[in-house]
């Protein structure tokens, strides 16, 4: 009978919370969800359409409908809201993803050749991320720029791990034959 | 070709972390194996958290506290904005419709007006009188109310109604004049045929028909003129009490008249002009054997002539 009544509350845990309207309950999906949106939308819109606030206004929007939303269907609010957002700001504004410049000053035994031609490099990198698809672009960064594995791109995206695979392979085949000038043989 | 698929293959494990130790080495082997490995590893350059990051926690919590207030006052204020829309949205619709599309018309003492309607009929409003139809509707519903005196000159069409509080006029293009002062209704047609409804009475007037309902007796006669002598500013008159003559003459020259020793419901027969007091009065009293002075420039006296 004690069995019994013990295995109740595991076999409901997933519904434990009706709704996310609770502090701790959202402070966690914040903490669990904020950071992964944020890139997704960086990756994808590029940097200019403000995705840290897009992020924001999402959630915003997530506490307004916390009795609404359960647990398990606020990642895909959110994903959701989050799109729209950038959607309305503008449809088809240029992606401009920021690089990282190397110092030169700390490797002085650099010519400035390289130098220039690094900068050069990086600017093509930067034009053709800028020409990929959005899922080519959100799919490859997640996983080469955020260290993603596939499967965990796959659940976020909601794709298959095969359908992330080919969309990596399809922008890194890009990249690599519109780089081809700088391959210094 | 057989080499370049083989690197696709290769390439293609190599990304997805599935490389054996075999192929391994046959991706090292690869001349561009350096340079792939370099775009690969590059991307990190391009990585989000360099340039932007989702706020802290502690952070949204501060912007989602000072964004709560306003949105729970909304909550209910919107609501009521909505039901507060509708009402303003149909006093706006009902103005629209009934009451800014009413035209009307009214005209001071010893004042004349000719209003064309939209279909080419032409009303002539006699003074202190006062006419509203339609406009925009005017086509679809030839409905015009009357207060007063006016005579209607009817392009032909759809029936064309004149409403007056004692009785209703309905042609079909004509011309005829509509009188209706206090307890005195007449109808002149001058043209067309003309059907008055009063009360329980309906009466057909053909050309040159004149219908009148005064102080309760109806009579049916002929015109005298082929047009309402008022519009040639002539007021004429056939056995009506004095009384309503001069109301008549204050209504043209915007005068008060004080009867003094005079039976008000004398009857009088003739006319006078709209454009000379005295020729005016001369053309009451002379006949009715009264006497008249002009006290002050709007007030008039009328008496019994001393013999």
């Amino acid at each position: 009978m004690l069995h019994l009544i013990q295995t109740q509350p595991n076999s409901l845990s997933k519904d434990l919370h009706e709704d996310i309207c609770e502090d701790s309950v959202f402070k966690g999906l914040y903490e669990r969800l904020a950071d992964d949106l944020h890139d997704y939308l960086y990756y994808k819109y590029g940097e200019r359409l403000t995705p840290s606030d897009k992020a924001q206004e999402a959630f915003i929007k997530l506490w307004e409908n916390c009795k609404k939303v359960t647990p398990s269907k606020a990642k895909s609010f959110l994903y959701t809201v989050a799109n729209n957002l950038m959607l309305n700001e503008v449809k088809h504004q240029k992606v401009v993803l920021k690089y990282q410049n190397e110092k030169p000053s700390e490797s002085t035994n650099e010519s400035p050749e390289f130098i220039l031609e690094k900068e050069e490099y990086f600017k093509k990198y930067q034009e053709v991320l800028a020409s990929l698809t959005e899922e080519q672009r959100t799919a490859f960064l997640l996983n080469k720029a955020e260290g993603k594995k596939h499967e965990e791109i796959a659940q976020l995206l909601g794709v298959t791990r095969k359908v992330v695979e080919y969309r990596i392979y399809s922008a890194f085949k890009i990249l690599r034959a519109k780089l081809e000038d700088f391959n210094i043989k | 070709m057989e080499m370049r698929m083989d690197q696709d293959y290769l390439i293609q494990k190599w990304l997805a972390g599935e490389l054996t130790p075999e192929e391994e080495k046959a991706f090292e082997a690869m001349e561009d194996a350096p340079f792939l490995r370099e775009i690969a590893g590059d991307a990190t350059k391009f990585r989000a958290s360099q340039f932007s990051r989702a706020k802290q926690y502690d952070d949204f919590k501060k912007v989602l506290n000072a964004h709560k207030t306003p949105v729970r006052k909304l909550n209910w204020v919107r609501p009521l904005m909505r039901i507060a829309s509708i009402f303003v949205l149909g006093f706006a619709l009902y103005y629209f419709f009934f009451y800014d599309s009413l035209t009307q018309v009214e005209t001071q003492f010893g004042e004349k007006v000719t209003i064309n309607l939209p279909d080419g009929s032409a009303v002539t409003v006699n003074a202190l009188s006062e006419i509203a139809y339609n406009e925009k509707n005017w086509n679809g519903d030839r409905k015009i109310r009357l207060e007063g005196e006016a005579f209607f000159d009817v392009a032909k069409g759809k029936q064309f109604v004149v409403s007056t509080p004692t009785g209703e006029v309905t042609v079909l293009g004509t011309e005829f004049n509509v009188r209706q002062r206090d307890s005195f209704f007449e109808v002149k047609c001058f043209e067309g045929t003309v059907k008055v409804n009063f009360e329980d009475h309906e009466t057909i007037l053909d050309q040159g028909d004149k219908v009148r309902w005064y102080n309760g007796v109806l009579e049916q006669g002929e015109n005298t003129y082929s047009i309402p002598q008022w519009t040639k500013n002539v007021s004429d008159f056939q056995r009506v009490d004095v009384v309503e003559v001069f109301a008549e003459l204050e209504r043209q020259y915007g005068v008060k008249v004080t009867l003094e020793n005079v039976g008000g419901e004398r009857l009088f027969t003739g006319g006078f002009v709209h454009d000379n007091l005295d020729n005016a009065l001369k053309s009451i009293t002379v006949p009715l054997d009264l006497d008249y002075v002009i006290l002050e420039t709007d007030k008039v006296r009328v008496k019994p002539r001393e013999k």
